[in-house]
């Protein structure tokens, strides 16, 4: 486990609803899982980039929305480790 | 205030000297070649309403709407007198699915309380109608914090579903990109605000 990209900007942040120690950021660099209030980082999402944003399903917290910043809109189902494009 | 740089951390500071290398080759790679096509300028919010069926889209074009997990997409116009809005940040009452507050880049906040039909402008309090971020309480949907940036720069809190907002404080050090109360107790009586920032993530105690 690491850190987010240092010095970097995070352009979006969503926290898991059943368990807000679970949280995401969007990045330029990708999108980060923390499963520990923010104390360490791991990347998820194999290809995700220029992020803008990401929600969490309120009511499925498996279920999770990234947003490029041009638009384009993934979504994974179990949690961040398989995504796909929305379409 | 001078107490401020202080109680804003940032949360993975500790990490940065020991950081494992991100793997670059991985998140680099470029987009499936299935990725949908762009349909947006400049996004730069994405919030679910508390049913998780409408998720709703901020844009430097405006607000959208789908309903069927982000493959179409409907426009939202906020209100006549804007023509245009720049879409900063749109925070869902985690309650209420009909209940969203969307914070703007030159008109300040809008809140409809049915779903997207009606919107009112809730901007009472606010020195500054430019607003980087809105979070809402996942404790108390009623109770909201609002970041401004550039005339009336800080942080604003309502109590009241954004009625009334009172500025509580400077904000976070860096242009703040996004907003988040988090339900994690700080051990004041109060929970944690995050800010996603120019500067990294940051988070400070809400009991401003």
């Amino acid at each position: 486990m690491g850190g987010l990209p240092t010095s970097r900007t995070v352009n979006g942040f969503a926290v898991n609803p059943e368990n807000s120690r679970v949280m995401y950021a969007a990045m330029r660099d990708g999108l980060f899982q923390s499963t520990d209030a923010g104390e360490s980082w791991r990347p998820v999402g194999k290809g995700l980039k220029d992020l803008a944003a990401v929600a969490v399903n309120p009511r499925q917290s498996t279920e999770v929305y990234a947003v490029s910043m041009d638009g384009r809109v993934y979504g994974t189902a179990d949690g961040g480790k398989t995504w796909e494009p929305q379409r | 205030m001078g107490h401020f740089a202080v109680i804003w951390a940032a949360i993975f500071g500790v990490l940065a000297a020991g950081i494992v290398a991100v793997p670059r080759g991985v998140i680099a790679a470029e987009p499936s070649k299935t990725a949908p096509q762009s349909r947006f300028e400049h996004v730069h919010a994405l919030a679910m309403a508390a049913d998780g069926q409408a998720l709703w889209l901020g844009a430097h074009t405006g607000l959208y709407r789908s309903q069927d997990r982000g493959k179409t997409w409907t426009g939202v116009t906020l209100a006549a007198v804007h023509g245009h809005v720049d879409v900063m940040a749109v925070a869902a009452d985690p309650r209420d699915a009909k209940v969203l507050y969307v914070a703007t880049h030159e008109a300040g906040i809008f809140r409809t309380r049915d779903g997207g039909l009606t919107w009112t402008i809730v901007n009472a309090g606010l020195k500054g109608l430019d607003v980087h971020g809105v979070a809402v309480d996942p404790r108390d949907s009623k109770k909201l914090h609002a970041a401004v940036r550039g005339e009336g720069d800080g942080v604003y809190r309502t109590t009241d579903g954004g009625e009334k907002w009172v500025r509580v404080d400077d904000g976070p050090a860096g242009e703040v990109k996004v907003l988040a109360s988090v339900n994690i107790p700080t051990g004041m009586g109060g929970i944690f605000l995050y800010g996603g920032t120019a500067e990294g993530l940051l988070r400070s105690p809400d009991c401003f």
